[in-house]
């Protein structure tokens, strides 16, 4: 188990390291006007120059990457260029935010994709098929078209839910619910869609299954061996996927965020790439991938406890 | 097993709340609750602008000072309807050469960090405000230094007469930190003033929520309104106007096309014409596009443009069309001069062809990011009178400072209509940073002299002279749209872009 | 399959291409798909003749028009012209969509090839790189190549493009490994013909048909992620795209709302029929595979019991008496083309209380069929033809049913009909204890306590001769042998106290040691609880050692049954003696088997 978590550890540390070294490449390339942009229009050569050097933006590309690697190995991202908050208090404040609504997203796409695909795989006929074109539907339309929808709908038109803003559940606990079911319902969609086919494919796969029918043949219930029994063989697969498209959901919550006007990484993102503000951008894209790496290790630890079988391995 | 079922149950839960308090739109009670009387209660207000920095060297104009004011005081209060009144300074007086400015200040203030507000204060702020070069350093570009008297006596000194000195001194110029805390990196976040509220910082998030909490010693508590003023930043108007017609916020500044969300919500409307927008000529000496060198062809321009359907299709009719740059509070304005340019492409074609230019020419044209559908009618109507602009797009964030380096001929741009003086200083002058081109010629010098001797009669002619030179092709003043819940009163402040935070009250 | 390598590598590809299309085409949800996509390719190559205004011209006097006759969708915040518009942005999105999958293709496809024809270093570093892009989030990475390249939607594209490529790249490798491994070795055996040749040739085939699947699908991911930047604002906003007229119309949603609607269309027809597509090719692809469901005819299905070769039960089948009947049951199985194939045609046997009988033949003689249908276990494809199966006086078939009666055979289970499987490590649930998988169905079928079932479940491991009887109970079934595995098994189905148990091959998958052992304990453990059992298996020997009684099947139909003693002693039926004649028993070695057993 250690040396599974180890393993993790190491690969994780090693792509975070390949990542933020292209991120940091690339953006070196965009940081030519910044120090006008930061000091207005009214900043003359000397103070240009002078901004320069405080930021590092004199030194060539090596010496600024491994001072900023240094850093951040310290855990020590610096400070927004643009307002002088540091990077990592300035992510940890959004983070509460977008971690509610990917994992609300998750939590509730995998439960209602087990059911949907129990529905599809028992039930068949035209069940299935809805489902199935359900899915379809729901993996092909981007999440923010479906968000676009559902705001004019349900917010702007008929007044039933808040177009915009996060209310903190300390504040109000209604209306925090009421502020992120838009948003999270906007994600699942997307994220349902191939959840279901997976959990259906798997379920219809582990019905098949020996053990089934011996566990059938003791008196269970259908009822407890599929909800017990086969969805606890069958989740694996569906929860894998999940997985694999959590790197696209970290994608569409930007988008969601700012439809939603959502105080998330995600408008911090797009404010600090159109910007150029470099230290939260690497902040980001670090945040990003460790994310991707924790929940990867998290679906699979998940995996482990439903299946013993692939623990030891 | 146990995973599956509790999951589900949680599902279900969530989906039936859901369902149960779907009905009515959520009216969250973070708005202000005054209590029946004049003081009390929390004021939130939106923001279009975020601050980033407390010191008050780097506090711009506009929109900025509602950030600015709540803890810092000026030296000179400017009123709603623009009158002078004191602040932290009793009474000023100049000299004669006008070069000098005796301000007699206030015994009785001390910052909230215990320091004595005196006149080595003042000389500290102003100082500092000068070396840090902020957005606004350029308002004490002829204050030479500040003379200490005694405690409660400074003298501006001035490099020469300057008729906006006091108003500047009533605005980012004249904020008043503790010097204690001016040069630390500490007053970027936490900022130390004698205003009547302190910032929370607990209850403050950078970018998103900004807390002030009522001062106790304040030595003015008739402008403490409320015990607690709130300012969330928010950028996107649809969050402004949802936070507004929820009541997130109880006050915002709205567009043309929110302000149908905020009447329909029974919001009250106040409006007030602060900036004018249109085209930025600034290469009329026609150095990098030759054909803007000449009169007739800055007047074709204006000529061409339809400023009536702009303001009737882009901001539903929420303005005034107007062919000249300053605003009707001004010395310098001059009624007639606001219908000086007609809609009249037959007459811009033939001023065109006069100045040579039969088949119009090709000019390149900056386009605010943001303002995409603004900018592509000024090129289609260009068009329609020979002129073929090539649009370059620049990223909102960084548009203002790329047209204003002199790589381009012409803009579109908005700008406050100031007090003369001001307005000179900011884009009509030839060291005016909004007059990046630097032009200049013998008789708007000669005007520009007589206003800054304070004579009125000069701004209108210098009006006059812009106007019928096209210096500019004006379309319209706008009016900003300011809307307020039940629960205060709020005044609008004259030539500035949301209400002083004085102008707020609880509604009786 | 090494002939038809050889021989016609051509021939079986033009055979799949166009049964491929046909299916395709039968498929209405996918025509429907096809048909919108071609137009609105069609329409934007067209758009210069279809568009009925100039796309950039603005009417400032009829400014977020709705639809009129002048208009067909109505204008934007400008006053231009949406339809028109919605035409030519079509041109980009979809020419920037294609170039990202081409891009994706590029460097996907190749690399693919080369992982998977050389393998080693190239393919090790290959698949950590594809790892790696995987694991950026789309959107994160191009707002930074944005940050460092400006707004353009070609760039774009281009990086999204590569950041596309694992997908492709995986799916050649994999085809390209498996064709590789299957080749290799034949084509040893061919002269004149080059490895890469085959290859190439095979590869192609091979790799077509996922390549394009999966281009439909990431030409929808690709106008997904595209439409999202322009929408954030981040787009050209000179060039009009769907994106880019959908963040417009957003902008003035509280003026026109139904500004929304025509580029949120666009882009949710497209994106949906491209993975309708896909997913139609791939069904298409797969459709060998799937049976239909076929109704059976009156003339398959009979309601009188088929007389079955042998008498002896059909005149002892008086239902009240025995604990089970089974009176001429037919079961079968519809197949991929029409027909049915029938498993069991026509079996009818009887099982009293305390008395075992053997269920003998070979494999595919019906017999786990018959017993699976006792148990209502069938597979779900499976259908009954005819009869009735009767369990104490409870029906669970009925002639003219096609299944059996679950809600009357799911009381019984358990606790009046038991099953001990065949394969003892595929039967236990390797995801939870042993203890937990005994315990849990006496709970719920004699309704004891949790605390009194593990009593009992403990004893029970104990009687079938676990010697470590609490260790196994808190073990997984991984932890445990395959022997343990089977008694667990039995311990299980004895533990509700069936009247009825039905083992089905219980020994053959134990060494030949233990086999003697659990026959014994079954043995025992029947007469101890006075169950009725019933035996399938294919050996006499079994047989011999615990049955009363025994029927012999072939080919689904009963040919004899009787007394175990009179069976094995003198057999009537050919097909009896020759199964008795072929256990190697006593047998001379090297001798032929006789005429008439199956190969």
């Amino acid at each position: 188990m250690l040396i599974f978590l180890l393993r993790r550890l190491v690969a994780g540390v090693l792509l975070l390291f390949v990542i933020s070294t292209i991120t940091y490449v690339l953006l070196y390339f965009s940081s030519d006007g910044i120090a006008q942009n930061i000091l207005g229009e009214f900043a003359t050569p000397e103070q240009i120059a002078l901004k320069q050097a405080e930021l590092g933006l004199d030194q060539p590309l090596p010496v600024r990457y491994l001072e900023w690697l240094g850093g951040a190995i310290t855990g020590d991202f610096g400070r927004s260029w643009f307002t002088s908050e540091p990077v990592v208090s300035a992510l940890f404040n959004r983070l509460p935010v977008t971690l509610t609504i990917v994992i609300g997203a998750l939590v509730i796409a995998a439960v209602l994709a087990a059911l949907l695909g129990v529905a599809a795989a028992i039930k068949r006929g035209w069940v299935d098929r809805a489902v199935q074109l359900l899915s379809l539907a729901g993996d092909a339309l981007p999440s923010f078209v479906v968000a676009i929808v559902l705001v004019t709908s349900l917010a702007i038109q008929a007044r039933i839910f808040p177009a915009t803003g996060f209310v903190p559940f300390a504040e109000n606990p209604t209306l925090w619910l009421m502020s992120i079911a838009l948003p999270i319902t906007a994600l699942v969609f997307q994220l349902v869609a191939q959840a279901a086919q997976q959990f259906r494919s798997a379920i219809i796969d582990v019905r098949r299954r020996d053990f089934v029918r011996t566990l059938r043949s003791r008196g269970l219930s259908e009822r407890e061996v599929v909800f017990k029994h086969v969805l606890r063989s069958a989740a694996p697969a569906a929860l894998t996927i999940l997985s694999l498209q959590f790197v696209g959901l970290l994608g569409g919550s930007v988008i969601i965020e700012q439809i939603f006007a959502l105080p998330g990484v995600g408008p911090l993102a797009v404010l600090s790439t159109t910007q150029g503000d470099i230290p939260i951008v690497m902040g980001v894209v670090v945040y990003t991938v460790v994310m991707v790496i924790i929940v990867n290790l998290v679906v699979d630890l998940v995996n482990g406890w439903l299946n013993p079988k692939v623990r030891v391995s | 097993m146990k995973l599956r079922s509790r999951a589900a149950l949680a599902a279900m839960l969530t989906t039936g709340a859901l369902v149960l308090t779907g009905c009515g739109a959520g009216g969250g009670d973070a708005g202000g609750t005054p209590a029946p009387g004049a003081s009390g209660g929390t004021l939130t207000l939106g923001s279009l602008v975020d601050v980033t920095s407390f010191d008050p060297a780097a506090s711009h104009v506009g929109h900025y000072m509602q950030y600015y004011q709540p803890v810092y005081d000026t030296l000179i209060l400017r009123e709603p309807n623009g009158d002078l009144s004191p602040m932290l300074a009793t009474d000023w007086e100049y000299d004669d050469t006008n070069t000098e400015l005796t301000m007699n200040l206030r015994d009785d203030v001390t910052f909230s960090d215990g320091e004595k507000f005196d006149a080595e204060a003042v000389k500290a702020n102003i100082e500092h405000f000068k070396a840090a070069n902020g957005p606004q350093a350029s308002t004490a570009a002829s204050i030479e230094g500040v003379r200490v008297v005694d405690e409660d006596t400074a003298v501006i000194e001035l490099s020469a007469p300057d008729p906006g000195i006091l108003l500047y001194m009533a605005a980012s110029a004249g904020f008043m930190g503790s010097p204690a805390a001016l040069d630390t990196e500490g007053i970027i976040a936490d900022p130390v003033g004698s205003g009547p509220y302190e910032l929370d910082v607990a209850a403050t998030v950078t970018g998103a929520t900004y807390t002030y909490t009522k001062r106790d010693d304040y030595w003015n508590p008739d402008l403490q309104k409320f015990d607690k003023i709130v300012i969330k930043s928010m950028q996107d108007v649809t969050a402004r106007v949802n936070a507004l017609v929820s009541g997130q916020i109880n006050a915002g500044l709205l567009d043309a096309k929110t302000a149908v969300q905020g009447e329909g919500a029974g919001l009250t409307e106040i409006t007030n014409p602060v900036d004018w927008q249109g085209l930025f000529l600034f290469d009329r000496a026609g150095s990098q596009a030759e054909p803007l060198g000449d009169v007739r062809v800055r007047q074709a321009i204006n000529y061409a443009i339809d400023r009536q359907s702009l303001l009737d299709s882009l901001l539903l009719g929420n303005g005034e069309i107007t062919s000249q740059i300053t605003g009707t509070a001004s010395a310098g304005y001059v009624e007639e001069l606001d219908g000086y340019y007609d809609f009249d492409p037959k007459k811009a074609k033939a001023l065109l062809t006069d100045a040579g230019y039969p088949d119009g020419f090709e000019i390149t044209l900056p386009v605010n990011s943001a303002d995409t559908i603004i900018n592509a009618a000024i090129v289609q109507q260009l068009a329609d009178v020979g002129i073929t602009a090539t649009q370059v797009v620049i990223p909102s964030t960084d548009y203002r400072n790329e047209i204003f380096t002199g790589k381009y001929s012409l803009g579109y741009y908005g700008i406050f209509q100031g007090d003369p003086w001001v307005a000179i200083n900011h884009h009509i002058g030839p060291n005016a940073a909004f007059n990046p081109l630097k032009y200049t010629d013998d008789e708007s010098a000669a005007l520009i002299k007589e206003v800054q001797a304070g004579d009125d009669d000069a701004a209108q002619a210098l009006t006059e002279y812009i106007t019928e030179e096209a210096w500019f092709a004006p379309f319209y003043r706008v009016n900003q749209l300011y809307f307020f819940d039940k629960t205060v009163t709020v005044e609008n402040q004259l030539q500035q872009a949301v209400p002083s935070i004085y102008n707020y009250a609880p509604a009786a | 399959m090494s002939e038809a390598v050889v021989q016609g590598t051509t021939a079986p590809v033009v055979v799949v291409r166009s049964g491929v299309v046909k299916r395709l085409l039968k498929n209405p949800l996918a025509v429907a798909a096809l048909v919108l996509l071609v137009g609105t390719v069609l329409a934007s190559v067209l758009a210069p003749v279809l568009a009925t205004h100039d796309p950039n011209y603005g009417d400032l006097q009829t400014v977020l028009a709705n639809p009129s006759a002048e208009h067909l969708l109505g204008t934007d915040s400008l006053g231009r012209d949406v339809f028109s518009r919605l035409l030519f942005a079509s041109q980009i999105t979809l020419a920037a969509a294609a170039l990202a999958a081409v891009v994706a293709i590029a460097i996907g496809v190749p690399a693919g090839i080369t992982a998977g024809y050389f393998g080693g270093l190239f393919d090790g570093s290959a698949n950590w790189v594809t790892n790696m892009l995987m694991s950026l989030p789309g959107i994160i990475v191009l707002l930074a190549v944005r940050a460092a390249t400006g707004p353009s939607v070609w760039i774009s594209m281009l990086v999204f493009g590569v950041l596309l490529a694992p997908s492709f790249y995986r799916l050649t490798r994999t085809a390209v490994k498996s064709v590789r491994n299957e080749l290799y070795v034949d084509a040893a055996r061919v002269s004149g013909l080059s490895d890469t040749r085959i290859m190439s040739r095979h590869i192609f085939s091979v790799v077509r048909a996922p390549i394009i699947i999966q281009t439909a699908n990431v030409a929808g991911v690709a106008i997904a992620i595209q439409s999202g930047l322009e929408f954030l604002g981040l787009g050209d906003p000179l060039v009009p795209t769907w994106g880019v007229m959908l963040s417009d119309a957003f902008r003035n949603v509280y003026l026109n709302p139904l500004l929304l609607l025509w580029p949120a269309l666009a882009i949710a027809i497209t994106t949906v029929c491209l993975a309708i597509l896909g997913n139609a090719l791939r069904d298409s692809l797969e459709d060998g595979q799937k049976i239909p469901k076929v109704r059976t005819t009156r003339a398959a299905r009979t309601t009188a019991p088929v007389a079955s070769a042998v008498s002896t039960d059909t005149a002892t089948n008086a239902v009240a008496d025995h604990l089970l009947v089974v009176d001429g049951l037919r079961v079968g199985y519809p197949q991929a083309g029409g027909g049915m194939k029938t498993v069991v045609d026509g079996v009818s046997l009887h099982v009293d209380r305390g008395e075992v009988l053997g269920i003998v033949g070979e494999s595919g003689s019906g017999k786990s069929q018959t017993a699976f249908s006792v148990l209502g276990l069938l597979p779900e494809e499976a259908e009954i033809l005819g009869g009735s199966i009767t369990i104490g006086s409870t029906r669970t078939v009925t002639p003219g049913s096609r299944a059996v009666a679950q809600g009357r055979i799911a009381s019984l289970r358990g606790k009046g009909i038991a099953y001990i499987p065949q394969e003892p490590m595929s039967n236990l649930d390797p995801a939870f204890t042993i203890g937990y998988q005994l315990v849990r169905p006496m709970v719920k079928v004699l309704g004891v306590s949790k605390a009194e079932a593990k009593k009992r479940a403990l004893d029970l491991l104990a009687t079938v001769g676990i010697a470590n009887p609490q260790r196994t109970f808190d073990a997984y079934p991984h932890e445990i042998s395959g022997g343990m595995a089977q008694r667990v098994l039995i311990a299980g189905a004895v533990s509700c106290e069936p009247d009825l148990l039905i083992a089905d091959e219980p020994t053959t998958a134990l060494d030949v040691t233990v086999q003697a052992e659990v026959l014994d304990l079954l043995r025992d453990l029947q007469k101890r609880l006075g169950m009725g059992m019933i035996i399938v298996t294919h050996n006499f020997g079994v047989v011999s050692d615990i049955c009363d009684r025994v029927v012999v099947m072939k080919d689904g139909k009963l040919v004899e049954g009787g007394d175990v003693r009179t069976i094995l002693r003198a057999p009537e039926h050919e097909y009896t003696r020759q199964l008795l004649a072929s256990t190697l028993e006593g047998k001379e070695p090297m001798s032929m088997l006789t005429t008439g057993t199956r190969a």
